[in-house]
């Protein structure tokens, strides 16, 4: 693999760009009643539905202890809501708190590879090639050195996020204006100071490519890590859970970690759009 | 061509640099963890390399087969899984509702985590060989199919147009058109999907099958210090195969779609 195949991965496009809405718009209850938003709200009502009615289980021959009832799935959450609630808070801190570490150090390492970027590249390609190393493997090894507490999916999830960052990041240092270079230049601007006023700004739109990328990246290695090695968190509750057979409260789980999951995206992409309002992709 | 040789050369140096210079400085914290700090299961912890690669050479028959039995099951899954993601993508650009319907699930099952569901899947089917055929597949689907999506979309309209003018039948404007110009971002998507559809194999089979190099790894983790170096090589075999994955699809990309920007030699950067 050159370095070439490894700065397009994971590309940008992974992540698909929302529709910028149109603010201060007078209509906007009539937003609630079109067509992009009724059909999968009543798709998804339906699918509901034909679970509850256990069509589902006749198709596929399952029995209700395999697949809940949604309502035994509702009823399991509510039961245990401060338990669960407590533990997406731990698991939300894990993917947190590594995401940000993986991110510094991701960032870091493409700042190195534009600075130098003969030996840099090689750097680059060996993040890419950490990106591919199945999760379930480093799991076990954090475990060993970090325990088995909050230390080990902390690191987990950093591995896991250090590669997109560092290669969107060096694509978006990497990818200026040719003329705002000769611009620089002309200036007699150092290499410094090209960074600070060109690289970085160029960066940052990448950058929340990467950090959106890394929100979803960040809690499955959190809940992934939590599988094997651990006595608190969402993803050990899962385990366990689907262990002793309670399989309502394993599918409540899967619910918490997903809305957990959609709110720290959601919160990245508002961070983004409060940091980059001069993004063209921005503008109404 | 000639060039790009000369291009490769100069950047395979120092990657070879970054991995020999990455090996001696495992081998000397191996060595320094041993000896010197003399930490508790220091090598459970960072073993010598030397010996994890005779181990590997050792047992590379087993290693190899089980690896294999996970590989091509998460392979059955992934090409399940792609082409599912495609024809998923084809409909959703053909049908307006269709898109309507599938499209803000595809985008919020982008946002859950996937693999979370290993063990669920697990629980209904019970049976390994299928479980991981289908978390395989099911990671596999949602990127290919959305960035399968964005590359039909990625036609040049005038293109469009001259197809038009020759009075083209649809599916001539699909088959000569619309697939050449979604290959990228169908590649795209299938190299992000590879290594992750590898992950939830090895991840069913942590969660007890018989088969597969999850099993081995699991069973060597339980035995303790003894069994370290077998561990770290059921470590590696996992990681070799992931990044085979990843490799394999950059290279059919290379055969199937040569003509993007990135596959050109590339001049010199400032």
């Amino acid at each position: 693999m050159d370095s070439n195949t490894a700065r397009e991965f994971p590309s940008s496009n992974n992540v698909i760009a929302p529709d910028t809405e149109h603010s201060g718009d007078p209509w906007k209850f009539l937003k609630w009643l079109n067509p992009g938003f009724v059909l999968p709200l009543l798709a998804g009502a339906l699918f509901l539905l034909l679970w509850e009615l256990q069509i589902f289980h006749r198709i596929f021959d399952l029995k209700k202890y395999q697949l809940p009832l949604p309502s035994a799935i509702a009823e399991a959450m509510r039961d245990n809501l401060s338990l669960l609630l407590s533990y997406t808070g731990y698991t939300l801190t894990e993917a947190v708190l590594g995401m940000l570490i993986g991110s510094g150090c991701g960032f870091l390492i493409a700042l190195a590879a534009t600075v130098w970027p003969r030996w840099g590249g090689g750097s680059l390609t060996m993040v890419a090639a950490l990106n591919a190393v199945p999760i379930v493997a480093l799991a076990p090894i954090m475990n060993l050195w970090f325990g088995d507490g909050i230390g080990s999916r902390a690191a987990i999830v950093t591995a896991t996020t250090m590669a997109a960052m560092a290669i969107n990041a060096y694509k978006g240092m990497a990818a200026v204006d040719p003329l705002a270079l000769d611009l620089m230049h002309s200036y007699a601007a150092g290499k410094r100071a090209v960074f600070r006023h060109l690289r970085i700004q160029n960066s940052l739109p990448y950058v929340f490519t990467a950090l959106k990328i890394n929100a979803t990246a960040s809690m499955i290695g959190a809940i992934v890590g939590e599988f094997f090695f651990s006595s608190r968190g969402l993803g050990y509750l899962l385990s366990n859970s689907i262990k002793v057979a309670k399989m309502p409260l394993g599918w409540a789980c899967i619910v918490l970690a997903a809305i957990a999951g959609v709110i720290f995206y959601l919160v990245v992409e508002r961070l983004e759009k409060v940091f980059i309002k001069w993004h063209p992709s921005r503008r109404a | 061509m000639k060039l790009n040789r000369a291009l490769m050369r100069g950047r395979a140096l120092p990657l070879l640099v970054w991995i020999c210079g990455l090996l001696v400085l495992w081998e000397a914290v191996s060595w320094w963890l041993l000896h010197v700090a003399k930490t508790p299961l220091a090598q459970s912890k960072l073993p010598y390399v030397h010996e994890v690669a005779l181990t590997l050479w050792q047992y590379s028959g087993t290693l190899l087969r089980e690896g294999g039995a996970t590989f091509g099951n998460a392979g059955v899954g992934f090409l399940i899984g792609a082409l599912s993601g495609v024809l998923l993508a084809v409909l959703m650009s053909l049908s307006r509702t269709i898109e309507q319907l599938a499209f803000p699930y595809a985008v919020a099952s982008q946002m859950i985590p996937i693999l979370g569901l290993a063990p669920i899947i697990y629980g209904i089917v019970r049976d390994e060989q299928l479980s991981r055929i289908i978390i395989s597949g099911y990671i596999t689907f949602f990127p290919v199919a959305l960035n399968m999506l964005r590359g039909l979309r990625s036609v040049d309209p005038s293109a469009l147009e001259l197809m038009h003018s020759y009075a083209a039948k649809p599916w001539a404007v699909y088959w000569k058109l619309r697939f050449p110009a979604a290959l990228p971002g169908l590649f795209s998507g299938l190299k992000i999907a590879a290594p992750l559809a590898v992950t939830g194999a090895i991840l069913v089979e942590l969660m007890g099958a018989q088969r597969g190099i999850g099993v081995i790894m699991l069973r060597n983790l339980y035995y303790g210090p003894s069994h370290t170096y077998m561990f770290w090589s059921t470590v590696l075999v996992g990681a070799l195969l992931g990044m085979a994955s990843y490799w394999l699809m950059s290279l059919v990309e290379r055969l199937v779609a040569p003509w993007q920007p990135e596959f050109r030699p590339q001049g010199g950067g400032r």
